[in-house]
């Protein structure tokens, strides 16, 4: 490691975020690697090492012999300003080498309010801000994840985008670089435009011309260069049995919060919940065979000493093997008294037998996410559970010795009204009921049921993209109004911070305009605005100003339907029009059966898949 | 692919038996603390495949005792572990085992029956190397005579607020050098249960007394290597 690095460890909070030398780390020789990949997280080393994503690109990345990929984290402020005092540029976990030295410097963007951060850490690495005042000699910066679905607020500081998932596609990126620099015909502009012409899911925001209506909405959007796409694709691993996952990680010695195996099951997701986004970007729905799962859940245990699998998916209880997985994992895991965990699971999906294979038994608590609180609601958001499947799930769990329920539920849906929050309340009331009326509960214990309530984000490429969110002021009253109709003393109410949710939703929808705001709020020192004692309103809302920007145009307006979207220039599989009809279903409180059931006409299965339960994908097989 | 079902296929011992592992920490691996390092133990004992024994409660786990703090920021090449056992597998099959899953700076270097109460530890030895700008022997003299007379006072901050203690409470035997610019001090400290001296208290000291260590940190910095841990007598090793 760098001797000024280590030489500051003593004097700062938690060094273990920076002194590396972890078992399972990737150490290459650099003189024998021809492209060198730091992988960037924008939020601290404890949550990066969390981040499933970040496991499984490292490895692939590493396991190709010319490649040498590191990870990178946004280091706490009294660390940055130890930088500061002592010249040090943000430096790379493995090697300690600045990262501006790096050939390519990708960063994970899974949550909007992290946007601050990643300017933060090209400023601490000496790395330009705007792709354009980049120079052949500045690492190529290139963005992935959820939030890349709509890169154009942050477009004008990536060079490109992986839009999709980036087993394939990053490696095929990495050695296009790779063999430009050797053929001697790298430049940055021939690099960019080479890579959005031959590698699906490739991005480069500086080639497509953005043009504006004088109300601020989007006239065209125009490729510069025929032989690039029109829209770009985003990329998809046909066969999940095939795709790499890791069989060693990155032991982090001090605790990340997700600290366990996390086996990853399946892609994509059945239900079509019309407010979630994750639903709809990560279809088809691609599931791998529980013969490999127990393969490879086996060996990461050996490979790690975790003591606790959890299984990865956006709804567990809706993987079709679910039950030959669970058989075969616990022939071994219990022996080695290794636990399973099932985060995600649905109401109406679970029973007894499911409950007793968790290791959540050890703890008192259940979370559910029934959304919303009338049926009428939950119709419109396509949730498909009722009253009665909450009631049941809560049975179970009050019968299987649980006292505390958790229930997580939006506010400031599409079609909302009083009625339905307080239904949120009674809904939490009835469970409480349930609690005693139930022969089997725990003796001589209270119950607590817990009502989380967040505030509803219009996100992209959702049936609901065009809505506009509620008003700051309608969401606080929201809150104000459900916390009064909370009366029983079991019930706990929480809410999200509707000012936090504001400005996600002004980031989530934004266009390239939002760039000269959040380039002012990087200079004028925001970072880690996803913690609460950083993020602050009233300055966020003072550099909109100074930048033009006016909040309430990209978050509390209805955006028309013939408007051209910002993020029509990224083509997710499912079509604008299956949406559209969505839309049209919610407003009448139609519900959509789930993929299994019937297709519905998404668009997804055009990208293929293997071991998908499309019906229509399975057209013509036997 | 590894074989850690053997364990389950080697003969029970009669009752679990206790083995000790004597470990170094040194380089990156002193800056993770106490609660850090058990988590990584856990986990280590684990992927090795020792035949572990798991407490019989409700929630099964590894039953491990340290032989004692170490403060985040000082190396050590003799830390000592207890763990349980519940099979039979030789000394040298589970020290082997336990380094595949190690680096070289969380290294073990040997696993025996513990024989010895922890609570028979009374001292520890120590290597300091400090690195610091104007240093001269009048320096290092004035540090000498510190160490030698009363009371070397520095005010140590507990939990019930800040103390003064003598340091030289805590000395068994001390000797400072000076060699190629750094002040080298190797120092026999107590370390048994309730007469404890944090090593990094020294510097602590030092920084009090001569106000030295305050400046640049890449030029003025200073090295705690824990090198042996004795009995009552300050020269028998513990084992």
């Amino acid at each position: 490691m760098n001797e000024k690095i280590s030489s500051v460890l003593k004097q700062v909070e938690k060094p273990g975020r920076y002194s590396g030398g972890e078992y399972g780390a990737v150490i290459k020789d650099k003189s024998q690697v021809k492209a060198r990949f730091a992988f960037a997280f924008p939020d601290t080393y404890e949550i990066g090492m969390s981040n499933l994503g970040m496991r499984i690109l490292y490895g692939v990345l590493n396991q190709d012999p010319n490649i040498w990929c590191e990870r990178v984290f946004c280091p706490w402020v009294d660390m940055q300003e130890k930088m500061r005092q002592l010249d040090i540029p943000l430096w790379a976990h493995e090697s300690g080498d600045p990262v501006r030295d790096f050939d390519i410097l990708g960063f994970t963007l899974g949550y909007e309010m992290c946007y601050t951060n990643v300017l933060r850490m090209l400023m601490l690495a000496g790395i330009p801000l705007r792709a354009a005042d980049r120079s052949d000699a500045d690492p190529i910066v290139i963005g992935g994840g959820a939030c890349a679905y709509n890169p154009e607020p942050v477009a004008d500081f990536f060079d490109c985008f992986s839009i999709g998932e980036g087993e394939d596609n990053l490696v095929e990126f990495t050695n296009l670089y790779i063999r430009m620099k050797e053929e001697g015909r790298y430049s940055r502009a021939a690099f960019l435009h080479e890579a959005a012409a031959t590698i699906q899911g490739i991005y480069v925001p500086a080639l497509y011309e953005v043009s504006y209506h004088e109300d601020g909405t989007i006239s065209s959007i125009q490729k510069k260069h025929d032989d690039i796409p029109d829209r770009v694709q985003k990329c998809i691993m046909q066969d999940m049995d095939q795709a790499y996952y890791p069989d060693q990680l990155v032991m982090p010695y001090i605790e990340a919060v997700h600290d366990r195996i996390m086996l990853e099951v399946y892609r994509g997701c059945i239900r079509g919940c019309r407010f979630c986004q994750a639903g709809m970007i990560y279809r088809p729905v691609r599931e791998k065979t529980p013969e490999l799962l127990n393969k490879q859940a086996r060996c990461l245990y050996d490979n790690s000493g975790y003591e606790e699998i959890s299984l990865m998916s956006l709804s567990i209880s809706d993987y079709t093997q679910l039950e030959p997985l669970t058989r075969s994992l616990l022939e071994w895991t219990d022996r080695n008294m290794v636990s399973l965990s099932l985060p995600s699971l649905r109401v109406d999906s679970f029973n007894k037998e499911l409950m007793e294979r968790i290791a959540s038994v050890r703890t008192s608590s259940l979370t559910f996410a029934p959304e919303a609180g009338t049926q009428r609601l939950r119709d419109v958001i396509n949730k498909n559970v009722t009253e009665e499947d909450l009631l049941h799930a809560a049975n179970v769990a009050f019968a299987g010795g649980k006292t505390n329920v958790k229930l997580y539920f939006m506010s400031g849906l599409p079609t909302e009204t009083l009625e339905d929050l307080e239904g949120i309340a009674t809904l939490a009331k009835s469970v409480v009921h349930a609690y005693y009326q139930n022969p089997d509960r725990p003796k001589g214990r209270s119950p607590q049921v817990t009502i989380s309530v967040s505030c509803f984000i219009p996100k992209p490429f959702t049936p609901f993209q065009w809505e506009a969110q509620d008003t700051m002021e309608m969401l606080k009253e929201k809150q104000e109004y459900l916390g009064s109709k909370v009366t029983d003393r079991k019930v706990r109410y929480t809410h999200h911070n509707a000012k936090v949710s504001r400005i996600e939703a002004v980031l989530a929808r934004g266009n390239r305009k939002l760039c000269a705001a959040l380039e002012l709020a990087a200079k004028e020192g925001f970072q880690f605005d996803a913690w609460d004692e950083f993020f602050d309103y009233d300055k966020w809302i003072s550099v909109f100003e100074r930048t033009g920007v006016d909040p309430a145009f990209f978050a509390n307006r209805a955006f028309g339907l013939d408007e051209i979207l910002p993020w029509d220039i990224i083509d997710c599989g499912v079509t604008k029009e299956f949406f559209k009809r969505e839309r049209e279903k919610a407003y009448a409180a139609a519900t959509t059966p789930n993929c299994r059931e019937q297709c519905s006409g998404c668009g997804a299965n055009r990208l293929g898949g293997l071991r998908t339960p499309c019906p229509s994908c399975h057209k013509g097989e036997k | 692919m590894k074989d850690n079902e053997k364990r389950f296929t080697l003969p029970m011992l009669e009752s679990p038996r206790t083995m000790r592992i004597k470990f170094r920490k040194v380089g990156n691996l002193q800056y993770i603390s106490h609660l850090d390092l058990q988590r990584t133990f856990n986990r280590v004992l684990v992927r090795a495949g020792l035949p572990l024994w798991y407490t019989k409660g409700f929630n099964p786990h590894i039953k491990m005792v340290f032989g004692m703090p170490l403060p985040v920021g000082s190396e050590s090449e003799c830390e000592m572990l207890d763990v349980r056992v519940e099979r039979e597998m030789s000394d040298e099959e589970m020290l082997q085992r336990l380094n595949a899953e190690l680096t070289d700076e969380l290294r073990a270097l040997e696993i025996y029956p513990a024989q010895r109460k922890f609570s028979e530890i009374a001292f520890a030895e120590y290597d300091y190397t400090i690195h610091t700008q104007g240093v001269d022997a009048t320096l290092v003299d004035a540090i000498a005579s510190a160490f030698v007379t009363r009371p070397l006072t520095v005010t140590r901050r507990t939990k019930s607020g800040e103390k003064e203690v003598d340091l030289l409470d805590f000395v068994h035997r001390i000797a400072v050098s000076f060699a190629d610019g750094d002040i080298c001090i190797h120092a026999i400290l107590a370390a048994g249960e309730g007469n404890y001296l944090n090593p990094e208290l020294l510097i602590t000291a030092l920084k009090q007394r001569f106000g030295i260590l305050s400046g640049d940190p890449t030029k003025e910095h200073y090295r705690i290597l824990r090198r042996r841990v004795l009995l009552a007598d300050g020269e028998t090793e513990f084992r």
